[in-house]
């Protein structure tokens, strides 16, 4: 086969009709205008119980979308050949991370309810005092545009250069992008730490855990890889990618899934261990609190179901081969990702209640309120550009994949 | 040539130009229904069990196994020892299972790497009837080139369709050159 027939055969259905996502996009918008509208009511009505479940929102799509740009530079940096189709879609995953910082306003508005160290004055508590250098309100809004700056700048660029490929073919972009992974892979790490500690860590001040980092970068790595299991077998089922993307990439995407789920659990389990071990009041204050009342029967199901229910489900090679239970495992995996942040979060909210488990409508609004102009904005994305590179230089390799 | 014709014959062997070369031939052998045949280069070429028809491996089935028996060694010892014959008082901790399990997970856990380590390796080399002082293809001259650049496939004498002169034909068919029998030394 020619060079100019298979080029021909393959950039055939790239484009994602912008008409078939149209309606979906409407009814996006209208959620979107729903569900926001929903938020603000419960702003007016209890600003600090709808600040928590907003910041719970937050960091779910959040981690998603650091999950994403870490699969990007992942790429980049190890110079993968399997990825190069579905690597568009981590792409536009990532690339949706500047819009997001436009729903951390309500909570820097609202951050003295939220981020209670910022209340404190200095002098009045000694642990926080010694935390000062990092824990201070100029600091912290520097950094939030500190994170506003890298990481949507790094997916932008990252997106923008394949894109231009896309048009020239020219294997420099590709050489580019290994430059500026290899110059902030380690940036881009260091940064997720201290996103990390500032939006969820700090909620409890006198807290710290020095693993708490690699366990938010393990969550975000495997639910932004379940995400895109979902996302391309959403677009598959459209009859997109059909002949690019075949059971092999499953297999591989399933084997990264399983890989995380351990991951996860290894990260989860030795940062539990430690703070039980030497048993440090200034530590086992994050476990006391969440392994005592209801909170202790969403740890457990934390347990069991974040690591051995998909552990065991997707330990077998069948289950990694076939598109229909990969997204069963990825749906349930993404819903323990919420049961997990629900417990990183809210466990830090002592409102007028008692310190259980107290679901409110709040939770599940605040969701939706972002959810819903992600995903409208996701679907702009993808009638944006070609849905896979067409002309990255690793194409027909990743195309060719034998597990 | 007379004392070579006393010895066992042990096979057909070919060689093939590159990796391609040889993944196209083992389909073609596959089809022609031969069971007792193997290919060898000097690294693994990706889809070749496909291509030479082998089904599913069980060592996987083997491993979870050993890495099941791994994991409840483990947690019995430990039980045993530090609840059950010995309560040890650690930290202050209580003695019962629920309440001191997180001690014994990096046990735990070890030991289901080093029994799934163990039946995957010594599984490994009960399927391939390793170890073996030699085999009948260390002795070809031909063969020497396995291990840099040489890609090789034989059909072995005991392949009950095996018969020197259809082995040798399909060889040839498949593109393999220096065609030549293998004797068991």
């Amino acid at each position: 086969m020619s060079q100019a027939t298979s080029q021909n055969q393959f950039t055939q259905g790239v484009k994602f009709e912008a008409r078939s996502g149209a309606l979906a996009v409407i009814a996006l918008v209208l959620m979107s205008l729903f569900s926001l509208g929903a938020a603000a009511l419960l702003f007016n009505s209890d600003p600090k119980r709808t600040a928590f479940s907003w910041l719970f929102a937050f960091s779910f799509y959040f981690t998603l979308g650091l999950g994403a740009l870490f699969w990007v530079l992942l790429h980049h940096a190890t110079n993968s050949g399997w990825s190069v189709v579905v690597r568009r879609q981590m792409e536009n995953i990532a690339s949706l991370l500047p819009f997001l910082f436009f729903f951390f306003i309500p909570l820097i508005l609202l951050r003295e309810k939220v981020f209670k160290w910022l209340t404190i004055p200095p002098g009045v508590d000694p642990i926080v005092d010694v935390k000062r250098a990092f824990l201070n309100e100029p600091f912290f809004l520097i950094r939030i545009g500190i994170y506003l700056v890298l990481f949507g700048g790094l997916s932008w660029t990252l997106r923008a250069f394949s894109i231009r490929q896309d048009k020239d073919g020219d294997p420099r972009w590709t050489i580019r992008s290994q430059g500026i992974t290899y110059a902030l892979l380690l940036p881009f790490a260091l940064t997720l730490t201290a996103a990390a500690i500032d939006y969820l860590m700090a909620l409890n001040p006198h807290w710290f855990s020095t693993m708490w980092g690699v366990y938010i970068f393990a969550g975000a790595a495997l639910n932004s890889m379940a995400l895109l299991i979902l996302i391309i077998t959403a677009l598959r089922s459209q009859g997109y990618l059909a002949e690019q993307i075949n059971v092999e990439h499953y297999h591989i995407m399933g084997k990264l899934l399983f890989a995380f789920t351990v991951f996860w659990a290894y990260i989860a389990f030795s940062q539990y261990f430690l703070i039980w071990y030497s048993n440090i009041p200034e530590e086992t204050v994050y476990f006391l609190r969440r392994n005592t009342s209801t909170w202790w029967y969403l740890s457990l199901f934390l347990v069991v179901g974040h690591f051995f229910v998909p552990f065991l489900f997707l330990i077998a090679r069948w289950a990694k081969r076939r598109p229909t239970m990969l997204c069963i495992a990825a749906i349930w995996t993404l819903f323990m990702h919420l049961v997990d942040l629900y417990l990183v979060v809210l466990p830090n909210y002592s409102g007028p209640r008692s310190p259980g488990v107290d679901f409110k409508l709040s939770d599940i609004v605040c969701l939706l309120a972002i959810g819903a102009p992600m995903s409208a904005l996701f679907i702009a994305r993808l009638s944006g550009c070609a849905l896979y590179p067409l002309r990255d230089p690793r194409l027909a390799e990743s195309l060719a994949l034998k597990n | 040539m007379s004392a070579q014709s006393k010895k066992k014959l042990y096979g057909v062997i070919a060689e093939y130009d590159n990796a391609a070369a040889l993944y196209h031939a083992a389909e073609k052998i596959r089809d022609a229904g031969y069971t007792r045949w193997d290919v060898h280069s000097p690294f693994p070429i990706h889809g070749m069990d496909e291509a030479m028809g082998l089904g599913r491996s069980p060592i996987g089935y083997i491993v979870f196994c050993g890495g099941t028996a791994g994991l409840l060694t483990a947690l019995g010892l430990q039980w045993f020892t530090a609840i059950f014959d010995y309560p040890l008082i650690v930290h202050g901790k209580p003695t019962n299972l629920i309440g001191t399990i997180p001690a014994f997970f990096p046990v735990m856990f070890e030991l289901t790497i080093l029994f799934s380590a163990f039946t995957a390796v010594f599984s490994l080399m009960l399927f391939t009837a390793l170890p073996r002082w030699n085999h009948p293809l260390l002795g070809h001259q031909q063969f020497k080139k396995f291990s840099d650049d040489g890609f090789f496939a034989v059909i072995e004498a005991r392949d009950p369709k095996f018969s020197l002169a259809e082995a040798e034909e399909i060889l040839a068919a498949v593109g393999g050159k220096n065609i030549s029998e293998v004797y068991d030394e």
